[in-house]
């Protein structure tokens, strides 16, 4: 929910005398299947076992949970970091290329996103293994010797995250990239500036809010996701949202599990805060 | 012969099948402003699109002092542009945009201040450097554009059709301000525009395009009074045209018989492609008179319509084969009071100021 408000930008206003009515249901779902769960959650994070800030002083304060913070961090740094550096020139392209060819590519795009997660997953571990098709094509070009490690570690989850997380840098920046008049471009060019020039000092800064939101986007959806990591992280490299579903199916533990949920949810809601403030994308156009 | 400042040597231009530019060569002196006048898609845009570099051209040459520029990219050529639509960099601010061209350049920092308040000055929006250009009128992002192009002093400066997006007033404003910049700082100026009164206000020379050729080269008054082709005759100033039949022609003079049987001699024939027996007269509508009794070798109408416009009447009339004729009259000619519509008059004219195109 987190998400789409982004793109949305700003808040519409119901004005009309009573079509209040009408959006009651719509409240009424959000409040018993958003906000009082985290109401609850937040809770029990701070009544169980006992009342007190004890659970929030034990994530914070172990090495273990740090090391869980650190990885979570990292990796979704890292995803946001090479998703937008991959995901940009696809976006370009995809922003200057002829209609017909530019909705084929973003049809197989979307397509990949439709596919079950799962399934896309378990394709990287037989990409990313030991004797997988990365490895041997590798070894047989003869840049390395001996297979890498590419999966149960941290690599192994970056990459998969970065190939899910792709689409969703690529889709809003294309928007943007197209509303930039390729005369401004040639402008830029007859005022002097070279390819890097026009880059770096025009075509970068009038796509930033695009990059911004998108990066916001993926950073924040990668800081909860589950799946990828707990599949191609193996065990030792354990990652925020795994370790919430640890607390709660292994040990049973709400309080320190709710904690763990609520960290993750400030953290998303102060990024989307600073966005808001330096980044709307309403606001820089 | 002293070497042309600017030289445009056969350039040809071709996507595919189609013919953008057929063949254009055209000198340009310094300190000169040029236009380049044509209907949409007549090739006057990709000529300077070609000179920009953002195109090249698929055979022809351009020299700059001499030198082919075609082997020089866009960046690197040091010509200033403005363009048709507002290519202000919307996240910089008025001062900024001015400045970047020096930027690049890596001018000095103290020098930058002071060609950027000048050059703000010459388009006379001194204080607006803290501007955004999107809290800018289109006339005021205009002159921005005008100043970031020539701040950098380059030799020549491109303007594709930079006030087609104004209205009318302001752009008669823009016009007036682009002459004085042009005289102040001796740039030479190469102008596209289908506005044949714009052209005709700002230019020195203008350039007459139509599918993919330059028809004629010439100050405003040549084209005006001495057209080389029944399109530059058409597009520039106002113009009727009547059918007439070639009786003889030599010398560059003809003798023609009009419809209902007048016979006119020594008019300037311009032999077209087709030199058939049948051509095509140019009668400016101001250098017809117009009598309500029968003069010699006078055309006879039919009163259509007569219009007041201020400073002078527009009379519309009809031949006896049905091709209208407009008429311009000063403010209070006689003729006027004795005419009404409907009424039969007789148009005359000296052959010598009109043309036929055969």
């Amino acid at each position: 929910m987190v998400v789409s408000a982004t793109t949305d930008g700003g808040q519409r206003k119901i004005r009309r005398n009573g079509s209040f009515g009408y959006v009651v249901p719509a409240l009424l779902l959000i409040a018993f299947f958003f906000i009082i769960p985290v109401l609850m959650l937040l809770m029990r994070s701070v009544l169980e076992p006992t009342p007190g800030l004890q659970n929030y002083r034990e994530l914070l304060g172990s090495t273990t949970y740090l090391r869980v913070f650190m990885n979570t961090f990292t990796v979704a740094g890292l995803v946001t970091v090479v998703a937008v550096v991959i995901g940009f020139p696809v976006a370009w392209l995809l922003a200057i290329m002829p209609d017909k060819w530019s909705r084929l590519v973003m049809a197989i795009i979307i397509l990949s996103m439709w596919t079950n997660l799962l399934a896309r997953t378990y394709a990287w571990m037989v990409l990313l293994q030991r004797t997988g098709v990365v490895n041997k094509m590798l070894i047989n070009l003869g840049i390395i010797d001996k297979p890498l490690a590419l999966v149960n570690n941290l690599v192994g989850v970056t990459i998969g995250m970065t190939y899910i997380m792709l689409p969703f840098v690529i889709l809003p920046l294309i928007g943007i990239l197209k509303s930039i008049d390729p005369a401004v471009l040639r402008a830029a060019a007859l005022c002097g500036a070279n390819k890097r020039q026009c880059f770096t000092r025009v075509l970068l800064p009038l796509s930033l809010p695009g990059i911004a939101s998108g990066a916001l986007m993926v950073f924040v959806m990668s800081l909860g996701y589950y799946v990828t990591p707990a599949l191609l992280g193996g065990t030792s490299n354990m990652m925020l949202a795994e370790l919430v579903a640890q607390f709660v199916q292994s040990l049973v533990n709400w309080g320190m599990g709710g904690a763990a949920a609520l960290v993750l949810l400030v953290v998303t809601l102060v990024l989307y805060a600073v966005q808001l403030k330096f980044l709307n994308p309403n606001r820089a156009r | 012969m002293t070497q042309p400042f600017l030289s445009i040597k056969g350039i040809r231009k071709t996507y595919g099948q189609v013919i953008a530019v057929k063949n254009v060569t055209l000198d340009v002196a310094q300190g000169e402003f040029m236009t380049f006048l044509g209907p949409s898609g007549s090739g006057k845009s990709t000529t300077l699109y070609i000179l920009a570099g953002f195109q090249d051209p698929t055979d022809g040459d351009i020299l700059l002092n001499g030198q082919s520029l075609l082997s020089t990219p866009s960046h690197k050529r040091n010509i200033g542009m403005v363009f048709q639509r507002y290519t202000l960099f919307p996240h910089l601010t008025v001062g900024e945009n001015v400045a970047f061209p020096l930027r690049i350049r890596r001018v000095g920092q103290a020098e930058i201040a002071e060609r950027v308040s000048k050059a703000l000055k010459l388009v006379r929006l001194e204080g607006f450097e803290d501007r955004k250009p999107a809290l800018m009128s289109g006339g005021q992002q205009q002159r921005v554009a005008l100043a970031r192009a020539l701040v950098y002093n380059p030799p020549v400066l491109l303007m594709d059709e930079p006030l087609s997006a104004l209205d009318k007033k302001l752009r008669e404003e823009i016009q007036f301000e682009i002459r004085r910049i042009h005289q102040e700082t001796g740039v030479t100026i190469l102008y596209v525009t289908h506005d044949q009164e714009e052209a005709l206000r700002l230019s020195d020379r203008i350039a007459v395009f139509s599918q993919g050729e330059i028809d004629q080269i010439g100050t405003g008054q040549e084209l005006y009074a001495n057209p080389a082709t029944h399109f530059v005759a058409g597009f520039i100033g106002d113009s009727n045209f009547i059918n007439a039949e070639v009786l003889s022609s030599a010398d560059g003079k003809a003798k023609l018989a009009l419809p209902g049987g007048t016979v006119i001699d020594g008019v300037p024939m311009h032999a077209g492609k087709t030199g058939g027996k049948s051509a095509s007269l140019l009668l400016r509508p101001e250098r017809l008179s117009l009598s309500s009794h029968q003069v010699a070798n006078g055309l006879a109408v039919t009163i259509n319509d007569i219009t007041f416009l201020g400073n002078n009447i527009e009379v519309s009339t009809r031949t006896g084969n049905g091709e209208s004729l407009s008429v311009r009259l000063p403010f209070g000619h006689e003729a006027i009071a004795s005419i009404s519509r409907g009424d039969q008059a007789w148009l005359s004219f000296e052959p010598k100021s009109t043309h036929a195109f055969a």
